[in-house]
């Protein structure tokens, strides 16, 4: 058994009167994938958000329960969401690379925090995330170049590399592979699969067949409950809630 | 991949309950910025504050403004000597001033100064006041009549605390006894300072009698100006809108003509007054100071305006209303002039009534067609007058005010701004309900 | 006003028309108007269409050609100027147009009858006296040969005008007949109708070129005309701006465009950091309630006219400026002479910009997409590291644009620098100077009683143009810069 790195206890996350996410309990395990999946509108996405305080961003949010992240509760008021957001990066839906040139793409998380002590320190942790990222050979020599001319399997693991840069614990992915070409989304699992010896990974997905294929958690998600959470293996050949049932066999979603 | 930064992040665990000395500094940073924004909008509405301040401090009190009341009998013999006479109003004058002279010895005012002397403190508007009433009531001659006359601008001054004895030091007409008289009759209630409509309603005066100038000529110069805009800005501004949205094809001609409107928003106002200029008065020779050219002029500017925001409403409106217009057998103009621009109208008489208010306000303009403060001493005889014979416009009596270097003269350019600001805000008024009352979420 | 008179009887000729079409269309279709292609009333508007455009026509072509006809045909009565001096010449006969023009008021004032001036005698009437009762100024003698073109224009307008007005009433009776012919139940009545509409819309949205060719075409004309009098290497790099109206003007534009550029840029340096810092605050900072108050009086501030803010730079900054900065004042410096500074101007026009800053940049940062912020939170920026790193060099080209329209919009300002910045045109470097604009000065020699045939006049002109060209080639380069930067992110 790993280690626990998120545990989540009667969370509730409201939007205005909304009630999205009611009473969710999920101990998420530290270099893992943890893949979260369930139809759309099901809050996923909200619940992952709500792991490095995205939320705060949103006036009308309000998170309710315990989240804690290595014993400690996230949302407690002595904690600066800057501060866990480092710890905690994340990848969203679409790539969205900053209009500034690749190596600036990557080195805005380690100037910001203060990770390099000099320029040399910096071009090594450039280089070091972007192997990571699988995107090295193909940018190494354009670093200049803005990362927005790159194309979108690129920009998506652009965005990845930017988050490993920072030096995070956890990885939280949106739907990271939903604006990509099948092409690229084979490339960017097989880095997430990767990722994994290094940090803890919770992705967001709509496809089943990726939880199934990247995954050794998962989450189902329904109607802002968390319905059932097991082994993937499991989840995907033994059910054991009827509603993960219908979902997994295509009858809701 | 165990390299270094992995094994980093591992061991340098640190507790997210302690802010590093790192976050510290960058939250601190933070607050220095968010102060930056704060302090950038209290120094606009510092600005504004002051600004309403000044205005209204200065310009209220042009709205009051000091009488002497003086019963002066209607001589026969005199008036007629008067009206005989080459200098009818300084006859005119004689009477007033020795009817005031009585009037404070009647009061056991005591004063040493004669009449002439003592008739210095009212204005010299006085006489032609009294003509006008003698002239208006010949039946009335031979009654005692009580006026309210105008005092001059410097007791009106010292009433409203601007001019004091000291400044009076070097002044040829009044010196400090006239207004040690004016302490004494204002305690009498013989010298009242009262709200004056003439302010609103009158003419431009001389330079030398602040006292009697208003606004009320340049206000209908304004008006008869807005109205040319109106009647030609609304029309053409909403054609050509209705070509560029929902006719003109894709093509360098209508290219042309966006960026054309485009640019000729951004065009100093004052390049329309050269156009004015050039094209009405010295082409088409269209009589100068007009408002008749006023409002052409100020019909150029606001055009690009007001097809700008046309436009905008035009294309609120859902392309399902047109369809289903068309899908009934209407022709496309149909489907524009009977569903389309009719939905439209509210937005666009906003974007008119604000393109309107614009014109309102601008000044620089009409100073060069000619439309400038000094003109608007006379009412218009009737319609037509009004738009061709020469006249000012708010703005331009209000420059011609602070160009008077009179402090009197301050005060009411003061007052006109709130003259200017009060038809302004009732523009802005109706456009904001107007807005209101027909929005219409699709 | 026979103009008037001609439009009315147009107005009733073609209201006739549309009676007539109706009718006709009707009448032709057995009386069931079903059968016919189109409504009635487009065969009657068809009609009153068909009278009343070849008549506007002709009426308008007619009105433009007439004075130059008559220009052409007296130009050889003027036989004391060369034929070849055109300008002298084209001066000569715009007096004869006034001349006959006061004449025309004088008779319609009833100051003098048509027989009393077939009588008149230059030599020995005052017939400038005569025009000026009736408000006409003309500038130059009245010779008898003036005179002599004045009567002999007089004529051929007369009998010109009743030309027009029987051409023109024929052609729309004639016109309004012609369509009547035509109609028939299978005349498509209303797209004949709808083609008119369109074309009254293309000419509408026309007008905006015209405006423009009108702009440029008014300032070239009175440009060059002031370019013969006056060198134009003088105007553009002389170091000296001296009118007299006497002559020997020293009319150098360079002192203006140096109070111009000094005052501008101490508008924008109160604008921009000012209004972009709110903008920032305000899309980025602000809660709701914040917003809900901040914004509208920003607006406000937009919406006062300019007159408002000159007058305030003249008795309340100027005079608070020079109890700082001036002699006995509050820092014990004399740097400034007068309340009149490009100081002065400068920082109410700069005031006057917030607004217009503020809400170009605070559209341009919305611009900015959510995403790039989330990217960058997501990586645990904060929000001030947001903005500074991401979305201000996203927003910059926009940013750069809002900044050229509101430097474009200070270049042109007129009634604050008219007021605020006094007279002088000075190369002076301390801001507390009074300085002059161009603006300013295309007030000073336009205002009043304006002969167009003096330098000092014309160089109005001359510097409207320089004006122009440097606002408009502003505002080409923001908009585009604008606009590029919309497209980036649609």
């Amino acid at each position: 058994m790993k280690d626990i790195k998120f545990s989540a206890r009667n969370v509730q996350v409201y939007y205005g009167t909304t009630h999205a996410i009611k009473d969710v309990n999920v101990d998420i395990a530290d270099k893992t994938v943890t893949a979260f999946i369930g139809p759309s509108g099901c809050g996923k996405s909200t619940f992952l958000r709500s792991l490095n305080r995205m939320n705060d961003t949103i006036d009308i949010c309000r998170v309710e329960g315990d989240i804690l992240l290595d014993g400690e509760d996230i949302y407690d008021k002595r904690v600066d969401p800057v501060q866990l957001r480092a710890k905690v990066g994340m990848v969203f839906q679409k790539p969205n690379p900053f209009p500034k040139s690749i190596y600036d793409n990557i080195a805005y998380g380690p100037r910001i925090h203060g990770l390099a002590k000099n320029k040399t320190d910096l071009d090594e942790i450039v280089e070091s995330s972007l192997k990571r990222a699988a995107l090295w050979n193909e940018v190494k020599d354009r670093l200049d170049a803005p990362g927005t001319g790159l194309s979108g399997g690129q920009q998506q693991r652009l965005c990845i590399a930017r988050a490993v840069a920072t030096q995070p614990e956890v990885l939280l992915m949106d739907e990271p592979c939903s604006a990509l070409d099948p092409i690229a989304t084979a490339q960017v699992e097989e880095l997430i699969d990767e990722l994994r010896s290094n940090f803890s990974v919770v992705i967001v997905t709509h496809s089943m067949q990726q939880a199934a294929r990247v995954s050794q958690k998962t989450a189902f998600f329904h109607l802002g409950n968390l319905v059932e959470y097991g082994e993937t293996g499991q989840i995907f050949t033994n059910p054991v809630d009827p509603r993960t049932e219908s979902y997994i066999s295509g009858r809701i979603g | 991949m165990t390299d270094a930064s992995a094994n980093n992040s591992a061991s340098g665990k640190s507790s997210l309950l302690v802010q590093d000395a790192r976050t510290r500094k960058r939250n601190a940073v933070e607050a220095r910025f968010k102060w930056y924004g704060i302090t950038a909008i209290a120094i606009g509405c510092v600005f504004l504050i002051l600004l309403v301040t000044a205005i209204t401090f200065n310009g209220s009190r042009a709205f009051r403004q000091t009488f002497v009341t003086v019963p002066v009998t209607l001589d026969a013999a005199a008036i007629e000597a008067a009206e005989a006479s080459m200098m009818k109003t300084s006859q005119y004058r004689k009477m007033i001033e020795a009817a005031l002279l009585t009037e404070v010895a009647e009061a056991n005012i005591e004063t040493d100064m004669d009449a002439g002397k003592l008739g210095d403190m009212l204005s010299s508007s006085a006489p032609a006041q009294m003509r006008e009433f003698v002239l208006a009531n010949p039946n009335r001659i031979g009654d005692t009549v009580s006026f309210d006359f105008l005092t001059s601008s410097r007791v009106d001054g010292y009433l409203k605390g601007r001019v004091t004895r000291d400044s009076l030091a070097n002044d040829k007409n009044l010196d400090a006894a006239h207004l040690d008289l004016v302490d004494q009759m204002r305690d009498i209630g013989m010298v009242v300072k009262r709200f004056n409509i003439d302010f609103i309603i009158g003419s431009d005066a001389s330079e030398e009698r602040p006292e009697q100038a208003g606004m009320g000529v340049s206000i209908l110069g304004s008006l008869f100006m807005m109205f040319v805009v109106l009647l030609l800005s609304l029309p053409i501004g909403v054609a050509a809108s209705i070509y560029l949205e929902e006719f003109a094809p894709k093509s360098r001609w209508t290219d042309l003509i966006e960026v054309n409107i485009s640019n000729l928003a951004a065009v100093p106002s004052i390049v329309f007054g050269i156009l004015g200029v050039a094209v009405f008065i010295q082409i088409g020779h269209l009589p100068k100071s007009a408002p008749l050219v006023g409002g052409l002029v100020l019909t150029l500017m606001t055009l690009p305006t007001i097809i700008i925001s046309t436009r905008a409403a035009l294309k609120a409106v859902p392309p399902s209303i047109r369809e289903a217009a068309l899908g009934v057998g209407a022709s496309k103009m149909q489907s524009v002039f009977h569903h389309v621009l009719p939905l439209a109208m509210p937005g666009i008489l906003t974007g008119t009534i604000i393109g309107l208010a614009q014109a309102l306000g601008e000044t620089a303009p009409l100073l060069l067609i000619g439309m400038v403060g000094f003109i608007a001493t006379n009412y218009p005889t009737g319609p037509i007058d009004g738009f061709l014979s020469p006249n000012s416009a708010m703005p331009a009596q209000i420059y011609e005010w602070a160009k008077r270097a009179d402090p009197a003269y301050y005060e009411r350019a003061w007052g006109g701004i709130i003259i200017l600001l009060v038809f302004l805000l009732a523009m802005n008024v109706i456009a904001v309900i107007l807005r209101r009352r027909f929005e219409r979420r699709w | 006003m026979p103009f008037l008179w001609i439009l009315i009887a147009l107005i009733i000729i073609a209201s006739v028309a549309f009676v007539l079409g109706r009718q006709r269309a009707v009448q032709s279709a057995g009386g069931d108007s079903r059968k016919l292609h189109s409504l009635p009333g487009f065969y009657g508007w068809n009609t009153a269409i068909g009278a009343m455009v070849p008549s506007i026509v002709i009426l308008a072509v007619w009105m433009i050609a007439q004075p130059i006809i008559v220009n052409m045909s007296i130009a050889p009565m003027i036989t004391s100027v060369e034929a070849s001096d055109s300008a002298t010449l084209g001066l000569v006969l715009s007096n004869v147009t006034n001349v006959s023009e006061g004449l025309d008021a004088a008779i319609a004032a009833g100051a003098i009858t048509d027989n009393e001036v077939a009588a008149l005698n230059a030599e020995t009437d005052n017939i400038k006296g005569l025009l000026s009762q009736v408000g006409k100024v003309v500038g130059s003698d009245i010779t008898p040969e003036i005179l002599d073109a004045a009567r002999a224009s007089r004529d051929m307008n007369a009998t010109g005008t009743l030309f027009k007005t029987i051409v023109v009433l024929a052609a729309a009776i004639a016109g309004g007949a012609f369509a009547l012919t035509k109609i028939r139940p299978d005349l498509w009545a209303r797209n004949q109708v709808e083609t008119f509409v369109r074309y009254v819309l293309i000419t509408a949205a026309s007008i905006a070129i015209l405006t423009t060719i009108g702009i440029v075409l008014s300032l070239i004309f009175n440009t060059v005309k002031f370019f013969g009098m006056y060198s134009a290497t003088d105007f553009f790099f002389g170091l000296s701006w001296l009118p007299r109206f006497q002559g020997e003007s020293d009319l150098g534009i360079l002192p203006l465009m140096w109070g111009t550029v000094y005052i501008s840029i101490i508008a924008l340096l109160v604008a921009v950091p000012i209004g972009l810092f709110a903008a920032i605050y305000l899309s980025e900072y602000a809660s709701k309630g914040v917003r809900a108050v901040a914004k509208p009086a920003l607006e406000v501030l937009a919406g006062i006219p300019t007159i408002v803010y000159g007058l305030f730079a003249l008795l309340t900054v100027g005079p608070l400026l020079k109890s700082a900065f001036g002699d006995g004042g509050v820092l014990g410096v004399q740097w400034m002479g007068s309340a009149d500074a490009a100081m002065t101007a400068g920082l109410v026009m700069g005031i006057m910009l917030i607004p217009f800053v503020s809400s170009l940049s605070d559209d341009i940062i919305n611009a900015v997409p959510q995403a790039m912020r989330d990217g960058s939170y997501g990586l645990g920026a904060t929000k001030s590291e947001t903005i500074k790193q991401v979305v201000l060099p996203a927003a910059l080209p926009g940013i750069v644009g809002a900044v050229l329209l509101a430097a474009s919009r200070a270049i042109g300002e007129t009634m604050i620098v008219v007021l605020g910045a006094g007279a002088a045109a000075q190369l002076s470097l301390n801001p507390f100077d009074a300085m002059t604009t161009v603006t300013t000065r295309i007030v000073a020699q336009l205002t009043g009683d304006t002969d167009f045939a003096s330098a000092t006049a014309l160089v109005a002109f001359a510097l409207g143009m320089t004006l122009f060209v440097v606002t408009l080639g502003l505002n080409i380069l923001a908009l585009y810069i604008v606009r590029k930067y919309r497209e980036q992110y649609e």
